[in-house]
């Protein structure tokens, strides 16, 4: 019809309104376009960075994001004079950093605007080589952390007359609470006998720093560290430190062949996650291969070339089987499949076959029919052809039940056999962890690896953390007046350190409230001659919850709550957490850009390490602000900018020491912590770190050359940059040449004469006189060469561990063993997990895996960041297999009742209510359930007198729940909403940046704290706490409700002591140490300290 | 001054300003209300003047119910009313500065404020139509000032657009709106879009190929 007309078209477009009122108008005015062409900001531009160049960074100009989301500069142009509506540029000073919110230490850089003073953002550092300006979700949610509205403003004490856990608190400052605490620290310290060295407790959680915190009950001249590695790794310490006496391997991801995951550990959760994630993912891109050995199908799971959902805790089965087909197969060219260069040299089977007594005990155990007759290296072969026999195919399926899935088994040999020696593993949490025996599971798992050649440490392979690894925090002795490293203590504490668990790795923590409560234990052990103390009287958790992440929490609080067994608590703490509500003090103390730590994680072959810094203090100095006290420079900075009254340790501590807990320095104390510069004042951060990171020669000569001018040199250095690498590439270390000049042998930065040195008939270097059995050699000769060793006894890796057969009483343990059949498993409790299959009768009767990490979501330092509460909920049901959920007519979403069986005891723990969802996700008879939510608070907010607002708790990631305890059963019900708590106590901090609170959709219940329901397991080798349990589930009842828990805390306390008394080997008369004296321990006192007489009674 | 050229200048004006605007956003009341009572403007609209809806329902509700999950349907959800969808191989929009309509605009210094416009890209058809509009308010204002040689300079670039952009892909566009429009009145947006700029470059062509920039002649 157009057509027609269109000729005429425009005649009857004379319109009663002109085209202008009609038209949008989107074209932008000629302000904005000019204001864009003056600019330096373009929508086109040449390349795309994601960081700054780092001359920029003191002063770097940004438009903001905020204006930038929709259609950038073609919006509104730049803002200035003439173009008012203009997108706002921000000017930044960058400020590099650390993320604290795990191990991992990525590096993170603070943007701050210089005008507002405030952290606009936190993104990643491309200086740090390990994280290469990369971050996970945790990283980028510091900024929400940072301003959160539950903040804890000022630092609290519990109100006089008021009971532990009333919640009643008043403000109080800094310096009245390093007062009081001091007081009490000094009148415990000048008693100065053995008890009261035992009697303070400084027990650090997510330590992220490398060895600051161990000075500080070392300059006390205490054995007072305590850590929460056995709630964590002890097991896979306890198995590398047999292999290698070294604390935790350390893969090369980025170059191996085929990356080994027993877990989603590295790849989607931790040690050393995002750095580790992307090297893989690196590795993955070139060609490697990854098998994921899980019971869940976790992300990496998902993605792997194979997932191998073997039972929990049987991991060793599978690894000993490996080891079967190692020794008895040929390559297809016919070759051994054993690198007999790396394992003859570098495995001390020449130990082994030389002792002819601990081979005839094999014959005893039934483990071989007979002693070998030769002593050499083939006969070792041979030998371990017989001892790994019985790991067949067969064997694993039954054990590791596989039915169904044998043909992963040769798929496993498939992807394992080509890759060669290029096999990068991180052994750690879950298999090790979750069980009794966990430690077995690295101990067999390292053998496969060995014997083809990966734990060489060459490239793509694996080798030990400690050669990837630079630990100078605790090293700034120098800037202080004593000049020198604190001595080591002379006392044992046996509160960390019990005589049932001699070498566990590390402290037996999550006990800590069970023997301390246990008057029956404490009365046996005095009456054997110890000195143990019945009260703890300064107990100080730094950046740790321990109520709510160990086992058995009411335990924890009833400990806490009792003033005759805790004297006094501090908590320094980022946050408010569950333990705090029980503490004396709360100090509120710094996040990741917020506190001053040297850190160094070893994520990759080379060393490096960071440095965490507060970020407003640094940008406030740039800029020109300087503090009244040098040596409160953070606390002063935080105060000024808006942050609050929070410090950190690296200033606190040295002030409390020098001004409240040693003043007069009568008690040796001071002077650790008192400056050389000036010694009538603490040492400052710039002092004490410039000094202790002057220990790198690299970094120092390179500050030097930078900063000539400055006072601190390597100091600014690492201001401004945040981290350093020391050194690349570091490959196969234990192959480093002993240096030997003909006449003195150089090693570990001593000096040995040649007639100081003695050889053994193994080759290994001995410092003549010094006892064997408590020393390391200083090197090794193989083939006439000299190297440096691995940091065994052996200077080898140890697949037999002497010390273990001989002094400390486990010789069946002694070698990578795995039971191989009912009887054994009998017979051999400590090897055998507690979900194991022979447990489970019922059918409703399930192994419980509790421990995955949800890696935006990690046990407690999370709960402060709105953005990470909301990308974690509902994340945390009951995964369970479709076809047992079908069978005992679960459905999804259904509330079931999970209760807690102990298979040592037969004792019920109680139970907690989750939501249940089916998914093939899991194994049958294997449910899934992390223990890293279900976080809960009694209060919305406290009132504090004087002070016009209340102090909210922990509101954006938890609900309110009513508690109950009576000394025998604990209880907890969810009863508020987390909304709720926002209108009770009004937001009153960082308003702006929390004015979408209103949008919270979630109610915080996203799991249940099913950590108190579980009893703690204390492993009776590595002393760890085995986390999984054996489990009986059934529908929810019409009154239980998502959330609650009910625990029979007595029936935990009888678990706990069944499994010491009926599993453990404990010190008895004529044992003469504490522990392997070799060995690592935290905090190490002195040989006089590890010397011990039980007393025959 | 010719009053014929002004006025027929005027209406191309007009028509530009109408489709840019009723391809950009939604319809709403007061543009309705002007649609309806202008005589010539509503001639522009004959399926949507016999539509039974209009008759029976208020313009609020005409719009909230009918027109506007149209527009939404039309030009958020089903049809993609961008030029790089259409002229690109790989049918991927192109937001950024690669875009080379953007180019042009900024060859010419406009910006297009793209959170006004509601649009992820300056290719979108009512930000087309839009620029036409602009460029024909210009060669308005150069023809009121006699400087015909600055306006059919201004003609040329409108040509030339139309030519190598809009006439391009969006006769496509339009017919598939026609195609899928579930309202008289969006039907008639397309058709009166669509016909007009085959129209207008009929008479550019004129202008420009055959009068050599003349409006004279």
């Amino acid at each position: 019809m157009y057509l027609e007309s269109r000729r005429t078209f425009l005649k009857g477009a004379a319109f009663t309104v002109a085209g202008a009122a009609i038209a949008k108008g989107v074209f932008a005015t000629d302000a904005a376009a000019e204001s864009v062409a003056e600019s330096k900001f373009t929508n086109t531009p040449s390349s795309l960075s994601f960081y700054p160049d780092h001359s920029e960074w003191d002063s770097f100009k940004e438009l903001d994001g905020a204006d930038w989301k929709r259609g950038g500069i073609e919006r509104h142009g730049v803002r200035s004079e003439s173009n008012p509506d203009g997108i706002q540029v921000n000017d930044y000073t960058i400020v590099p950093t650390v993320c604290s919110n795990c191990e991992a230490g990525c590096g993170l850089t603070a943007w701050v605007d210089k005008k507002t003073m405030t952290v606009r953002k936190y993104m990643g550092n491309p200086l740090h080589t390990g994280s290469r300006g990369r971050n996970c979700a945790k990283g980028y949610a510091v900024l929400s952390q940072m301003y959160d509205p539950d903040r804890i403003p000022f630092p609290i004490k519990r109100a006089p007359g008021s009971k532990r856990g009333e919640g009643k608190w008043v403000r109080v400052t800094w310096d009245e609470a390093m007062k009081e605490i001091g007081q009490k620290m000094h009148d415990t310290l000048k008693k100065g006998d053995e008890i009261s060295k035992k009697q303070i407790m400084y027990h650090v959680g997510r330590p992220n720093e490398n060895g600051f915190g161990p000075r500080v009950p070392q300059s006390l001249g205490i054995d007072g560290y305590n850590s929460h590695t056995n709630i964590c790794s002890a097991g896979a310490r306890e198995g590398t430190i047999q292999w290698a006496n070294d604390d935790r391997n350390s893969p090369d991801w980025a170059n191996a062949k085929l990356i080994f995951l027993q877990s989603s550990h590295a790849a989607d959760a931790g040690h050393y996650f995002q750095q580790s994630a992307g090297l893989i993912a690196d590795a993955r891109k070139a060609g490697a291969k990854m098998v994921v050995i899980d019971p869940r199908m976790s992300n990496s799971a998902g993605m792997a070339d194979l997932w191998i959902p073997a039972w929990p805790g049987t991991e060793a089965a599978l690894y000993l089987y490996l080891v079967n087909r190692i020794v008895h197969e040929k390559d297809k060219d016919g070759e051994d499949l054993v690198k007999h260069e790396f394992v003859k040299n570098w495995v001390n089977w020449d130990r082994l076959m030389k002792n002819k007594e601990y081979l005839n005990k094999l014959v005893e155990y039934g483990y071989i029919k007979s002693a070998p007759k030769g002593e050499s290296y083939e006969d070792f072969i041979e030998l371990l052809k017989e001892l790994y026999a019985p790991y067949t195919k067969e064997f694993v399926v039954k054990e590791c039940r596989l039915e169904g899935m044998e043909h992963k088994l040769d798929e496993l040999w498939e992807l394992f056999v080509p890759a060669g020696s290029k096999i990068a593993t991180y052994l750690w949490r879950a298999g090790p962890i979750g069980h009794r025996g966990g430690w077995m599971n690295t101990r067999a798992g390292f053998l496969p690896l060995a014997l083809r050649g990966a734990l060489s440490g060459d490239i793509g392979g694996t080798s030990f953390h400690h050669w990837h690894e630079i630990s100078v925090a605790g090293k700034g002795d120098k800037a202080t007046v004593a000049g020198e490293h604190p001595k080591k203590a002379d006392v044992w504490n046996e509160l960390a350190w019990p005589p049932e668990y001699p070498i566990s790795t590390y402290e037996m923590s999550h006990i800590l409230p069970h023997i301390m409560m246990d008057d029956e234990w404490h009365a046996k052990w005095t009456k054997r001659g110890l000195k143990i103390p019945k009260s703890i009287a300064v107990y100080m958790p730094r950046m740790y919850n321990p109520v709510w992440i160990n086992p058995d929490g009411f335990r924890w609080i009833e400990m806490l709550k009792r003033e005759d067994k805790v004297e006094l608590s501090f908590n320094l703490s980022p946050t408010w957490s569950e333990t705090n509500w029980y503490c004396d003090f709360v100090l509120p103390v710094g996040l990741a850009g917020e506190r001053n730590d040297q850190q160094s994680t070893p994520s990759k072959p080379e060393q490096r390490i960071e440095f965490r810094q507060a970020v407003l203090r640094v940008a406030a100095e740039k800029a020109g602000w300087k503090p009244k006290d040098p040596t409160r420079a953070t606390l002063e900075a935080h105060m000024k900018f808006g942050l609050g009254e929070v410090w950190e340790e690296s200033e606190f501590w040295p002030n409390i020491m020098v001004h409240y807990i040693d003043p007069d320095g009568s008690l040796g104390v001071k002077k650790y912590w008192a400056s050389k510069k000036d010694p009538s004042r603490a040492v400052t951060v710039p002092e004490y770190f410039d000094t202790a990171l002057s220990l790198l020669p690299k970094l120092k000569e390179t500050a030097q050359k930078l900063y000539p001018n400055e006072e601190y040199p390597v100091y600014s250095y690492i201001r401004d940059h945040g981290a350093w690498t020391e050194k690349t590439d570091v490959y196969k270390p234990q192959e480093e040449e002993l240096e030997f000049d003909g006449t003195y042998y150089h090693a570990h930065g001593h000096k040995y004469h040649k007639d100081e040195i003695e050889k053994d008939e193994f080759g290994a270097l001995w410092v003549k006189g010094k006892d064997r059995t408590n020393h390391t050699p200083i090197g090794i000769e193989i083939d006439g060469e000299l190297y440096e060793g691995f940091h065994t006894r052996s200077k080898k890796l140890e697949f037999f561990s002497e010390w273990l057969a001989e002094e400390w009483k486990w010789p069946e343990y002694a070698i990578p063993f795995y039971p191989r059949n009912e009887a054994e498993r009998r017979k051999m409790p400590q090897l055998v997990t507690q979900v194991h299959h022979d447990f489970m009768k019922g059918k409703n009767e399930f192994a419980l895996n509790t421990i995955y990490r949800l890696p935006y979501n990690i046990h407690t330092r999370s709960v402060n960041s709105k953005h990470l509460m909301e990308i974690s909920q509902n994340h945390n049901p009951v995964w369970i297999y479709t076809e047992d959920a079908k069978r005992l007519g679960i459905k999804r979403g259904d509330a079931i009742k999970v209760r807690i069986v102990d298979t040592v005891s037969g004792l019920e723990s109680g139970y907690f209510i989750a939501m249940a969802v089916p998914t093939e996700a899991t194994r049958p008879g294997v449910l899934a359930c992390s223990h890293h939510a279900g976080r809960w608070r009694l209060k919305d907010g406290v009132t504090i007198p004087g002070f016009e607002h209340q102090l909210g708790i922990m509101r954006v990631g938890t609900p309110l729940y009513e508690m109950t305890m009576d000394g025998k059963v604990g209880t907890l019900k969810p009863k508020g909403s987390i909304q709720e708590g926002y209108v009770k106590a009004p937001v009153w901090q960082f308003k702006e940046f929390n004015k979408d609170l209103d949008n919270i959709w979630w109610d915080g219940l996203s799991g249940s704290w099913q950590n108190a329901v579980a009893p703690s397991h204390p492993d009776p080798i590595a002393g760890n706490h085995g986390w999984h349990q054996k489990v009986i589930i059934e529908k929810a009842g019409a009154n239980d409700k998502i959330g609650d828990i009910h625990v029979n805390y007595e029936n935990n306390f009888k678990v706990y002591q069944a499994w010491r008394d009926k599993l453990t080997r404990p010190l008895a008369p004529g044992d003469k140490l504490r522990r392997p004296y070799f060995i690592k321990r935290p905090v190490k006192p002195s040989f006089k300290a590890y010397q011990v007489e039980i007393k025959d009674v | 001054m010719n009053n014929d050229i002004l006025q027929h200048q005027n209406a191309r004006v007009n028509l530009y300003a109408l489709t840019s605007r009723l391809t950009m956003s939604e319809v709403d009341e007061g543009l309705l209300k002007t649609i309806e009572e202008d005589e010539n403007m509503l001639a522009f609209f004959p399926t949507y003047k016999k539509w039974d809806k209009r008759k029976k329902l208020e313009r609020k509700k005409l719009i909230e119910r009918y027109l506007d999950v149209d527009f939404a349907n039309l030009f958020l959800l089903h049809l993609i009313p961008y030029e790089s969808f259409y002229m690109r191989e790989d049918q991927m929009m192109e937001t950024g500065g690669e875009n080379p309509v953007i180019q042009l605009y900024n060859e010419y210094d406009f910006r297009v404020e793209l959170d006004k416009a509601r649009v992820v890209g300056g290719d979108h058809i009512g930000v087309e139509l839009e620029f036409m509009y602009k460029l024909c308010e210009s060669e308005k204002k150069a023809l009121e000032a006699e400087d015909y040689k600055a306006a059919a300079e201004i003609a040329k670039i409108e040509y030339d657009f139309l030519k190598e952009h809009l006439l391009e892909w969006a006769p496509m566009f339009l017919m598939n709106v026609k195609n899928e429009a579930g309202t008289a009145f969006y039907f008639d947006v397309a058709d009166l879009t669509l016909e007009f700029m085959l129209s207008d470059f009929e008479y550019l062509n004129k202008l420009i190929v055959q009068n050599k920039g003349d409006y004279t002649a």
